[in-house]
């Protein structure tokens, strides 16, 4: 069977979430829930409500993102200077504890941001090419998309489904 | 101008359509008339004259800003702290209220979080000019070398340049990927060159919820990462200080001092640059007044917590038995730099008193003229900060010499300004500088809570 | 590099410094007796002939931005300033070779370090010229290169650069300098004595301030070696280099020392000792 995808276009969340909760209760077979997804111009406020919880993996990154800058800090900038021709400055220990806290500190804030953003990147599919997407710019302005995966049988109930909550409009197309 | 009609007064209509909001913001990016290209190369000018002054300083050498042994530090290093200090609001908007969940924020952060970004980049200019020897400036970089140097890490200059890179590169982040879904938007409705710049920057943004779950928890957690970041920044800033033995600086109460006049400093620049935001792009819907209100008494208060630190130093150093340090603070009172010490606390400490009054927060005009002028006591600070104390330091043989900048270091001052401002301009055409999918959610939440309220 | 530096680095980590017994061979320190001063400025010549420094003129002398690195500075008491001929008091006030300097902490670059002959560095090609050093100094007895001196100020005319001591180097703009004990002396005297398989003698080496003294108020030596002019001139002031007070000013149990330091309490434990000037009205 074809896989075909369909975006249908709402005025708000409200409609939008009604015919999900109708998709779920429709219990289409061979659809994947995880092939259900919103596209908003803001933030869906009860989306864990309407499409069950998912996973945000970016806390792991920023974890390992601290620890790393934390050590790259301390090793390799406050403390390497014990490792090379090292001099005596101001009657102060070769490794003073204040600046290398100091230097820890701000580079365990530099690993986390750095490495969060990427984390970001990585766990948000951006760069994304939207060609092989289906978008509207009508998303970015005022109106709530409800994107389904399914093979066509599917979609055709889908189909159905949005057009009995006053769809705005449809998009289909064929995944390759 | 709105004037106060019955009842509260709201931060934002929750009328305001989705579209009507795309329409207005974009609206601000459209291809520039004649008087911001004025404007702009009004900066441009001013920058220029900052430029040939470092030019003839940096071919004669440092002598001609007028600095001397034992004033060694002058307007640059007092100017480099005032651009840092002005940076703190825009992460105070940003992040902290952020995580209060203070949505009034929401129209104003975007420009706020530019000043931040801005500011550090015109702060870092002054770390050039004030070096001896510009062109050998990446010997405070760790690199691998062939002569095994490492850079000083004990010196506080040092810790400086690690904060202030980490903060203006997480700066720039913060307001990159908190742009991204307002890029997407630019992206739908530019063409030509406009759509294809969009198209880059927004990453291919489509706003599914994947992108919208993630969003959410990378921006909280650098907003987490970012507010104690901005307050080491400035205290570490303030350590130049501190760390120091000499009279007038060796005060533990600086760093904190340092942060609340930074806070202070970008408030005051918030109210400037809100006004003229609204006034130029004709934001008054977004842009309103009772938000010019809160930013106002936000302003008020950090003043007093500013005045409150500054009265702190003064009473410690009175009460001590520190006899320089207090010889030093009678003569920030009385000697040659009387005038700028006294103005500095007048404007810092009394001036604010005029946003008490509900009729003058509501003037654009006077408020205007009142954060221009709390701007300038800031910047009076860092310089009082800075010279009297090389004016009357422990040794008496470099006490009576009168230390004052010369057109040179004026000039190098009076250019950064037209750097921030081109700075700004820049980004005002280019960034939407009002985050077009925050006002929707600031609308959406309203509207929620009054139709909760009506029901209930 | 290697192994054994890095585990040698290592070992020294913790150590802070000035602790008795840290420079156990040589630490060169001074003994300036201020009663002997007679305020001739000969050390102040000496030193610019020795060490290359730009004579700036008159106009930066008086915007502050001259490049002594000794300067007689002249005090008087209070009631005298009715005649100021009479009564001044000279200090002869050069970089104090701290210990536990306020300046080598506070460079960016490193420029400033100490020395294992208790020296304070200053590393001309290292400085980039951000002036910290001179901020924190308490004494101000550091200098900086305003101008570009020899090439664009040209304090040098035709002959003059052939009376400048090729020993050293001529700094350039923007970078920090000061006294250095006449360092290149030092290497000197150092280097002959290590061919020669023996320790430096005292007297062999002096700097030029203490050399061209009339009055030998200046005393230069070895503060590490027992028996030097400099280290008995110490030990009877009964004054220590890992001090912070000495005994002089502890009480007034001890009223015929003399020596002193000044700024002691900022503990930046210098290396010169000055020694009280005799006022008349307490013969």
């Amino acid at each position: 069977m074809t896989v075909k995808r369909i975006l249908g276009l709402f005025n708000d969340f409200d409609q939008a979430s009604a015919a999900l909760r109708d998709l779920r209760e429709a219990n289409l077979p061979y659809l994947n829930w995880d092939d259900v997804t919103i596209k908003s111009p803001i933030e869906h406020p009860d989306v864990e409500s309407v499409l069950g919880v998912r996973s945000i993996p970016i806390r792991k990154y920023t974890l390992v993102g601290a620890l790393l800058g934390g050590s790259l800090g301390f090793l390799g900038l406050a403390t390497s200077q014990g490792n090379f021709f090292s001099q005596l400055k101001g009657g102060k220990p070769i490794i003073p504890l204040p600046p290398d806290f100091v230097l820890t500190y701000e580079m365990l804030i530099l690993g986390g941001v750095y490495i969060t953003v990427l984390g970001f990147l990585i766990c948000a599919g951006l760069p994304h090419r939207i060609k092989s997407d289906l978008y509207d710019v009508a998303v970015s302005e005022d109106q709530v998309g409800v994107m389904v995966k399914a093979n066509a049988h599917c979609i055709a109930e889908v189909r159905k489904i949005f057009e009995g909550h006053k769809v705005l409009s449809m998009q289909e197309e064929v995944v390759q | 101008m709105n004037t106060v009609t019955q009842g509260k007064e709201k931060d934002i209509r929750e009328d305001i359509a989705w579209a009507q909001i795309n329409r207005d913001v974009l609206a601000s990016l459209e291809q520039p008339r004649g008087t911001y290209w004025a404007l702009f190369t009004m900066a441009f000018c001013m920058f220029l004259i900052g430029v040939a002054c470092e030019a003839y300083q940096y071919d004669r050498g440092l002598g001609v800003s007028a600095m001397n042994n034992p004033d060694v530090w002058g307007l640059y290093i007092a100017t480099f702290i005032f651009w840092i200090g002005m940076s703190h609001s825009g992460t105070l908007l940003s992040a902290i209220l952020h995580i209060i969940h203070a949505d009034w924020r929401k129209p104003i952060y975007r420009f706020a979080e530019a000043m931040t970004t801005f500011s550090l980049m015109t702060a870092g200019l002054f770390v050039a000019v004030h070096l001896g020897r510009v062109w050998q400036i990446y010997y405070a970089l760790p690199y691998p070398n062939e002569r095994w140097t490492w850079p000083n890490f004990q010196s506080p200059l040092l810790w400086d340049a690690m904060a202030i890179f980490t903060y203006l590169s997480s700066s720039i982040l913060f307001l990159y990927v908190g742009a991204i879904p307002d890029f997407a938007i630019c992206r739908d409705n530019a063409t030509g060159w406009r759509k294809t710049f969009y198209e880059k920057l927004s990453l291919g943004w489509m706003g599914t919820d994947r992108q919208w779950r993630n969003f959410r928890v990378a921006y909280l957690v650098i907003a987490c990462f970012l507010i104690p970041l901005a307050v080491s920044v400035h205290s570490i800033v303030a350590s130049d200080f501190a760390m120091s033995q000499q009279p007038g600086w060796h005060i533990t109460s600086f760093p904190p001092y340092f942060v609340a006049g930074a806070l202070y400093s970008g408030c005051a620049a918030i109210i400037t640059l809100f006004i003229m935001l609204r006034y130029t792009f004709r934001f008054e819907e977004y842009m309103t007044m009772p938000i010019l209100d809160k930013t106002a008494r936000l302003t008020f208060a950090i003043a007093m917590v500013w005045t409150y630190l500054n009265l702190i130093e003064y009473s410690s150093v009175w009460y001590g038995s520190d006899a320089v340090a207090k010889e030093t603070l009678i003569q920030r009172a009385t000697g040659p730099y009387a005038f700028w010490w006294w103005s500095m606390n007048f404007l810092g400490s009394v001036v604010p008193f005029t946003l008490i009054f509900k009729k003058l927060r509501a003037n654009l005009t006077v408020m205007m003229i009142v954060s221009l002028l709390l701007n300038l006591g800031m910047w009076l600070e860092r310089w009082m900060i800075v010279t009297p104390t090389f004016s009357h330091g422990y040794y008496p043989w470099t006490w009576d010499h009168t230390f004052f900048p010369s057109w040179v270091q004026w000039g190098i001052v009076f250019g950064s300004f037209g750097w921030f401002g081109m700075l700004f301009m820049l980004f005002c055409k280019l960034v939407p500088s009002v985050s077009m999918y925050e006002v929707k959610e600031m609308v959406f939440h309203r509207k929620l809570a009054k139709i909760h309220v009506r029901e209930a | 590099m290697s192994l054994e530096q890095t585990i040698n680095d290592w070992s020294k980590i913790r150590q802070r410094h000035p602790l008795p017994g840290s420079h156990p061979d040589l630490k060169w320190a001074m003994a300036i007796d201020l009663d002997a001063c007679t305020g001739c400025n000969a050390c102040v010549v000496a030193c610019y002939a020795e060490n290359n420094l730009p004579v700036v003129g008159k106009e930066k002398f008086a915007a502050g931005q001259a490049m002594h690195w000794i300067r007689i500075e002249r005090y008087w008491n209070e009631g005298d300033e009715a005649s100021p001929q009479q009564g001044a008091q000279f200090l002869p006030m050069l970089c104090q070779q701290c210990e536990a300097a306020p300046c080598e902490t506070v460079c960016p670059v490193g420029a400033t370090n100490h020395t294992p002959d208790g020296l304070n560095s200053q590393v001309y090609n290292r400085c980039i010229g951000s002036r910290y050093c001179s901020a924190n100094c308490p004494y101000k007895v550091r200098y900086f290169n305003w101008y570009n001196y020899p090439e664009q100020e040209k304090v040098w005319p035709e002959p003059l650069p052939m009376q400048l001591n090729p020993d050293l180097t001529v700094r350039t703009k923007g970078v920090m300098e000061k006294c250095t004990f006449c360092v290149q002396r030092l290497t000197d005297a150092r280097n002959a004595a290590r061919t020669e398989g023996r320790p430096i003698r005292d007297g062999e080496v002096t700097t030029a301030c203490a050399q061209a003294c009339p009055t030998s108020a200046i005393t230069f030596g070895n503060l590490s070696d027992p028996h030097s002019a400099v280290a008995q001139k110490w030990r009877l002031q009964r004054v220590e280099l890992e001090k912070d007070r000495q005994l002089k000013d502890i009480d007034g149990s001890h009223p015929g020392l003399r020596g002193y330091r000044i700024l002691e309490d900022l503990r930046p434990y210098p290396s010169i000792m000055y020694l009280e000037r005799v006022r008349d009205n307490q013969a």
